[in-house]
């Protein structure tokens, strides 16, 4: 059963104090001892492969090499046949049966290291299976007791506010005020923005004789008086 | 990136909501951020082996109407899977608000995170803020 189960004990059982063990201190060693031993068991287990792994591709060479000899023996012994000499034909086909037996043997041996290889290769994935496994079990127990820590010196001022009632409404209409001044200094620096670029749009405008009325000074009342005196 | 890194670099942000964080490593290891659009509801930030863990402690069990807790904890039930990037627990008799993140995560994303995480805070609040004393 994993870990989580004895976390939802300890928690209802109200160990929430930072300090207090999330969980049997026996069962948090355990997790830790298996980690190492699977740890201490890969170290061993590798070094042992080493060895094996060696062995293995020796022997595979010394088959390959037998193979070979069979192989030539085996074109002589035709030869020896072809050219009428059935007794040195013989002779090869004994030696030929004698490296094979020793091939053969060889084989059996290599299938066996190759076997073995192949258990001990298993062995250290199921060991890192362990570790992981164990080592996500242990990362729960550590997040509850960082969670604890975390929120036990929040639950403290918590306690120190009882006293106040609506705690929570009053922080939140704190924030909401904030939130609203924010806004309104938001907004206000738009109507600055908009208004900076209206007059900027106005100066453009006239620059370009368009809208307002250009014609301005002396000259302009000149020219109106002018008007008027010759109607 | 330690937590003492991670403050010295939120200390020196600004995002582009114009948050700003004001963060304190306590002596017991928590680091307390206070982000300015939620100045009310701190964030407390832990790390474990594999993950750094963002807290508001929300309110108390004791602070909810006592007829009211069970219809409190149905409504959170309900409307967890709705919050961003937060989820909502209870850790002892607290009612927290939180997120984890894997610890190589990069400090943009704990800053929006964190910035999410403030805003979450004020929406489930006012939630839920009916059922509190």
């Amino acid at each position: 059963m994993g870990i989580l189960k004895n976390i939802l004990t300890a928690v209802r059982g109200g160990a929430s104090e930072v300090g207090e063990s999330i969980v049997d201190a026996n069962a948090v060693r355990i997790l830790g001892q298996e980690i190492r031993d699977a740890e201490d068991a890969i170290g061993k287990a590798k070094q042992s492969l080493t060895g094996l792994k060696a062995s293995e591709i020796k022997l595979k060479r010394e088959i390959n090499s037998l193979e070979s000899d069979i192989g030539s023996y085996e074109s002589k012994a035709v030869q020896a046949l072809e050219a009428g000499n059935e007794a040195l034909a013989v002779e090869v086909a004994e030696r030929i049966a004698e490296i094979e037996s020793e091939a053969a043997e060889k084989g059996a041996e290599h299938s066996a290291l190759s076997a073995q290889v192949n258990k001990i290769n298993s062995m250290i994935r199921q060991r890192e299976k362990t570790i992981q496994k164990n080592g996500r079990e242990l990362e729960k127990i550590k997040t509850v007791e960082q969670l604890q820590k975390a929120t036990s010196s929040m639950s403290t001022n918590f306690a120190a506010t009882n006293a106040s009632e609506h705690r929570v409404s009053k922080a939140l209409e704190r924030v909401k005020k904030k939130q609203a001044n924010w806004e309104d200094r938001m907004e206000a620096g738009e109507w600055m923005e908009g208004e900076a670029s209206g007059d900027d749009l106005e100066r453009k405008l006239k620059d370009a004789g368009i809208g307002a009325n250009t014609s301005s000074g002396a000259s302009s009342v000149l020219e109106r008086l002018k008007k008027k005196s010759g109607q | 990136m330690s937590l003492n890194e991670l403050a010295f670099k939120l200390n020196a942000h600004l995002t582009a909501e114009d948050t700003r964080f004001d963060a304190v490593l306590a002596e017991s290891g928590v680091l307390e951020v206070i982000c300015s659009n939620n100045e009310e509801f701190p964030i407390n930030i832990v790390k474990t082996d594999t993950q750094l863990l963002a807290i508001t402690p929300l309110f108390n069990v004791n602070e909810v109407k006592p007829d009211k807790v069970n219809e409190l904890n149905e409504e959170l039930l309900l409307i967890s899977p709705a919050i961003p990037l937060s989820s909502i627990g209870r850790q002892g008799d607290s009612y927290i608000l939180f997120g984890a993140m894997a610890l190589d995560t990069l400090f943009e994303n704990i800053v929006h995170e964190l910035e999410v995480q403030a805003e979450n805070t004020v929406d489930v609040l006012q939630v839920i803020e009916p059922l509190l004393l």
